[in-house]
């Protein structure tokens, strides 16, 4: 019986600390809400970060973001534009 | 009762596989937390591998690593249910050290490549990263029903013999 209670102890503290992550995480994921139907083409995401200084490395979708791998002064960044109207949501130095 | 697992090794046994779970947990999650745990990784298996040089009798590779050919062998040994009584790791066991270590080595690498200036974005590390880490977690799952089999095969609790580091003697 005791195990018992020692495991449910266990599975309570995980879920507190897995469910509590998301609000401490940095999975950004969230830039629009329109249809992916509707998106501007990813090559403008990529477009804007070069326009702000970043060497681009790559892109991908991320969510409802774009997410573009850019070097700027030698560090690393991910630039997260919107598909909406290619506003820069977040910026994650790596 | 014997001892078989020295306390560094147990050691090195449980961080290892605390670190694997939180590096598996934290990945695209908790950057700085994946990072830590991917460097904790490195310092562990490289230990590891020293420690299969120069350890004790049944940490060192030469007690455990066999060939290919024997791995297979005993394989089909255990499916017929002839376990044999190995006090460290039998031929299968042995083959699954060699196989995490090399892919905790890739997976641990190509990460640490993912955030150098070098290798940042760059598609092939990135699969790289993805595909082994992913094979480490298939790993794991092999590794504990592995460990579950063996110990209602041999009718002995080798999970604590992991963390007391003794196992009854050799059968006479």
């Amino acid at each position: 019986m005791k195990w018992l209670i020692k495991a449910s102890i266990v599975a309570a503290l995980s879920l507190g600390v897995f469910g509590a992550a998301p609000a401490v995480a940095d999975g950004f994921k969230n830039c629009t809400k329109i249809a992916k139907a509707s998106w501007k083409p990813a090559s403008e995401a990529e477009a804007a970060a070069k326009a702000a200084g970043y060497e681009v490395r790559k892109s991908k979708v991320e969510g409802s973001c774009y997410e573009v791998y850019g070097v700027k002064g030698g560090k690393l960044f991910e630039l997260f534009y919107s598909p909406e109207d290619m506003s820069l949501k977040h910026t994650k130095a790596k | 009762m014997v001892e078989v697992w020295d306390l560094p090794l147990r050691i090195f046994h449980w961080a290892l596989a605390a670190s694997v779970l939180i590096a598996w947990f934290s990945a695209n999650l908790l950057d700085t937390v994946h990072e830590i745990a991917g460097y904790t990784v490195i310092v562990l298996i490289a230990f590891r591998i020293v420690s299969g040089f120069t350890g004790t009798r049944y940490a060192r590779f030469r007690s455990f690593v066999r060939p290919l050919p024997v791995v297979l062998r005993y394989l089909g040994q255990i499916a017929c249910g002839r376990t044999g009584r190995y006090l460290g790791l039998n031929p299968a066991g042995g083959a699954m050290s060699v196989v995490f270590l090399v892919l905790l080595a890739v997976s641990t690498i190509s990460g640490w490549m993912q955030i150098t200036e070098r290798f940042f974005g760059v598609d092939w590390v990135e699969r790289l990263h993805t595909w082994s880490s992913n094979l480490v977690l298939i790993l794991v799952v092999v590794h504990v029903l592995g460990v579950l089999l063996m110990c209602a095969l041999q009718k002995e609790n080798l999970v604590r013999a992991m963390i007391t580091g003794r196992k009854r003697a050799r059968d006479e």
